[in-house]
């Protein structure tokens, strides 16, 4: 080992280098690890293929989140299924959902805008659809901002904050893409054992089924998604074609243990898709209701925004 | 028979054949079907991925088939059973014995790959190559999942049965006139690379079967809903696959060890750093899974444990880059298609280690995990250093197993358009992992920074694609009709240099 002065400081140089990325990283992750005690609690669960999001004063949102700038939030994040991963990248946030862990993560959002969250670990057919919106915003104790995002909104995205609700993402004609938000719209949600007495939607934004009533629900048409369903091959609704007259309100139950909607449409591309109706995210055992007064006679197509293989027709005369 | 030049056998006695020619024949020729296979998947997704909404597949079910059945191929598939191919032509010839320690057995190890090829393929399942439970037992489509969990099982019979074989050569039927420490640092690294895999494999092919009854419900292991924790798996399935990069990776570098001096016409700068380097990461590659895993939730301690390790793994490979370049100093080289393919490894080498090192600074970690930035990074090691190292060599046995030499100009074109094909693609991948884009989807947000990339990236895929259909084209061609080489100096290195290897091995004594 005659020539081995030049190697011993070639090494030492990697070796010094390697152990200043190591200090360097463990400062940094240690002032990172701990969430300020001070911290709002979010609720964040992972389910094949949405997020949803529980605030501390019971607040549930799906596939939005709304927080407020410069306050530091705890997000405590779990999975219902598969192990999915939380992720913000303009935050550098990460963080995996396992079933049947908790995992925690914290972050002071400091700019206002909206952001794009996205699940990245490989969570099955529609992974690369499980996104979610976050709006940071002003730090005012403005309590309306959060039902006023919960319209029916299509608005156009710009910039680096472009979402698709589930089954989007084709260039749209604008060159900049369609936003749509998978969020209670014209539709009621009730649990099933207490369909005889199914409220209206709590956000008071319903469009056509405000006066539905439960003598209605009980005797109009009736569609369920059977169980099975969120698996490809299965029958998806029953019937998968549906007659009504207009004017009926429809009643559907999803007697599945995955959660579905009833959302007009052949795909969740289509411009009109979710205009007409939609049940928007029904959990295992809802029931929501489809008032077609509003709808046009004629056949729509339809499908569930989960699970953009489920479709169906709906013909009104 | 075209592989022959002299005394040609028919086909049949190369396929039935125990010489450890004719099996590293058989398992060279097996990896390199698995290597275009492999690589038309990536065609494909490249081209899914050239625009964001759906083109080539009906969906993401589809394309998480594709690159499952790619990752799973090219590494099992390809980078292993070329190792052992390799190892098997020149180990024997190494350690100047007369074949390997048990001839049969080897039959045994190459004939288990044909099926677990067939199982691959026929399955096509769509669990990822790391098959993480509770997606891989409970919502992955059988019989899919399942052929994949058998074939890699048999797989794994296959690579301990082998790197058995390889110990036994290596340190039992070595000559006695032979010194360990004068032995060749192939040979060294072969020994490392086996003795790393019957330490790593028996690992993953236990938690295989514990993902099977898993998947039949019988167990419930790695299912939350009877009290298993998935967590385990990916512990079991990195503690396994993190020493499995080095498995893949030393042999290549054996190889570098091989072409290098030579082709620099100059003695090993360091034989010692050599061999101590490829002992100390052959340990040390087993302390530093569970940084792929940084993001699962992992305590601070454990966190900062699994970094240091990983850290620590650093300086051995410093230590082969500076010697492959202490090497070449001054030396007179030759650039030959060999030499080519071994000197942009050593670049990509360095680039993909100086990325490793991002990724497991902790604060990193989180912005590149599961994103595009990892993608370019494991691929400019297993394509950009060792399948590189890897079609380096075969260029360079090429002459000893054919008798004839390769046409020299298609390989250098072959090298021009890979290497900046690989620059191309998993440099752009890094940025694209920075802007967010998640690996593994089939579709991305039309924005138009990452479409750009997307589209930069697929055609640097496309170039690589290309250069190897010229690859193949050259392989075949001149097998059948290139010209007959010098034996004892095929790329024409010197006078009364014999330093090749001994072409009458070839000829089966048995």
């Amino acid at each position: 080992m005659g020539h081995s002065t030049p190697e011993w400081v070639f090494i030492g140089a990697v070796t010094a280098i390697l152990i200043w990325v190591g200090a360097e990283s463990w400062n940094v992750e240690h002032s990172l690890e701990y969430a300020p005690p001070n911290s709002e609690t979010v609720r964040v669960v992972g389910q094949q293929w949405f997020w949803s999001f529980q605030h501390a004063d019971g607040t549930q949102e799906i596939n939005e989140l709304h927080i407020k700038e410069g306050i530091p939030y705890r997000f405590e994040i779990v999975s219902n299924d598969v192990v999915h991963s939380f992720s913000i990248p303009d935050f550098a946030i990460l963080m995996d959902a396992v079933p049947g862990r908790v995992n925690t993560v914290w972050n002071v959002f400091d700019e206002q805008g909206e952001y794009l969250i996205q699940c990245r670990e490989y969570c099955g057919m529609l992974h690369q659809d499980m996104r979610a919106r976050l709006f940071v915003e002003p730090n005012t104790d403005n309590a309306t901002a959060v039902s006023s995002e919960s319209e029916p909104t299509i608005s156009q995205g710009s910039g680096t904050a472009i979402i698709i609700a589930p089954g989007g993402g084709e260039v749209g004609s604008t060159g900049s893409g369609t936003m749509r938000v998978v969020e209670p719209r014209n539709l009621t949600q009730a649990p099933a054992n207490d369909s005889t007495a199914a409220t209206n939607a709590t956000d008071g934004n319903t469009t056509s089924s405000g006066n539905a009533s439960s003598t209605a629900s009980a005797s109009g048409p009736t569609l369920s998604i059977p169980a099975g369903a969120a698996t490809p091959g299965n029958p998806a609704y029953a019937p998968d074609t549906l007659t009504v007259t207009k004017g009926d309100v429809i009643t559907v139950t999803n007697d599945d243990t995955a959660p579905h909607t009833v959302t007009n449409g052949a795909t969740p591309g289509d411009a009109d898709a979710g205009q007409l109706f939609d049940t928007s995210i029904m959990m295992p055992a809802a029931t929501a209701q489809i008032d077609t007064a509003t709808v046009e006679a004629g056949d729509h197509p339809f499908h569930c925004t989960v699970h953009p293989f489920m479709t169906g027709t709906l013909t009104v005369q | 028979m075209v592989l022959e030049l002299k005394k040609p056998r028919p086909i049949w006695e190369i396929i039935f054949s125990t010489h450890h020619t004719d099996i590293g024949l058989l398992y060279i020729i097996a990896s390199m079907v698995a290597l275009f296979a492999g690589g038309g998947l990536a065609m494909a997704i490249r081209a899914e991925l050239f625009l964001p909404g759906l083109q080539v597949f009906s969906g993401q079910a589809d394309f998480s088939r594709f690159f499952t059945v790619h990752g799973t191929t090219l590494l099992f598939l390809w980078l292993l059973p070329f190792a052992s191919g390799v190892g098997n032509y020149l180990i024997p010839i190494m350690v100047r014995y007369k074949d390997m320690a048990w001839p049969k057995l080897n039959a045994v190890a190459f004939w288990i790959i044909p099926p677990c090829m067939f199982l691959v393929w026929g399955g096509f399942s769509d669990t990822t190559w790391n098959a993480y439970p509770p997606y891989s037992i409970l919502k992955a489509p059988g019989p899919a999942a399942d052929m994949w969990i058998v074939g890699l099982k048999l797989l794994g019979i296959s690579s301990v049965l082998g790197a058995i074989n390889f110990v036994v050569t290596i340190l039992k039927m070595k000559h006695p006139d032979l010194p360990l420490m004068k032995m060749s640092l192939f040979s060294w690294a072969v020994l490392a690379t086996s003795l790393m895999i019957i330490v790593a494999i028996p690992t993953f092919a236990a938690s295989l079967i514990m993902l099977y009854t898993d998947r039949l419900g019988v167990t419930g292991f790695f299912n939350p809903e009877m009290g298993g924790d998935p967590i385990a798996y990916q512990h079991l399935f990195w503690f396994t696959f993190h020493p499995e990069v080095y498995i893949f990776v030393l042999p290549a570098i054996g190889m570098m060890y091989e072409i290098i001096p030579t082709f620099s016409r100059k003695p090993l700068f360091s034989y010692y750093s050599g061999v101590v380097a490829l002992i100390v990461i052959s340990i040390i590659g087993f302390g530093s899974w569970a940084h792929h895993m940084f993001a699962v939730g992992m305590s601070f301690t454990e966190k900062t444990v699994f970094m240091v390790g990983t850290l620590a793994a650093v300086p051995s490979s410093a230590m082969h880059v500076f010697n492959f370049l202490a090497t070449m100093w001054g030396g007179r080289i030759k650039f030959a298609a060999p030499m080519l393919f071994s000197v942009g490894a050593i670049l990509l080498f360095f680039s993909a280690g100086a990325g490793g090192v991002v990724n497991t600074a902790m604060p990193l970690d989180f912005l590149t995990h599961d994103s595009y930035w990892v993608v370019g990074h494991f691929h400019l090691f297993v394509m950009g250093t060792i399948s590189l190292a890897f079609t380096g060599f075969i260029y360079y046995l090429f002459p000893l197993i054919t008798g004839r030499m390769y046409d020299t100009r298609l390989a250098k074109v072959h090298f021009v358009l890979t290497f900046v094909g690989i620059a191309v693609i998993f440099g752009v991948q890094h940025i694209l992992g920075l802007y967010g884009l998640p690996r593994r989807v089939v579709d991305y947000l039309p924005i138009p920074e990452l479409i750009i990339m997307n589209q930069i990236a697929s055609f640097g895929g496309w170039a690589i694609g290309a250069s190897y259909a010229i690859f193949l084209y050259n392989m075949i061609k001149s097998a059948m009709f290139g010209k007959p080489a010098n034996p004892k100096d095929p790329f024409e290195l010197g006078t009364g240099v014999e330093y090749y290897y001994d072409y009458a091995r070839r000829d089966p004594h048995h």
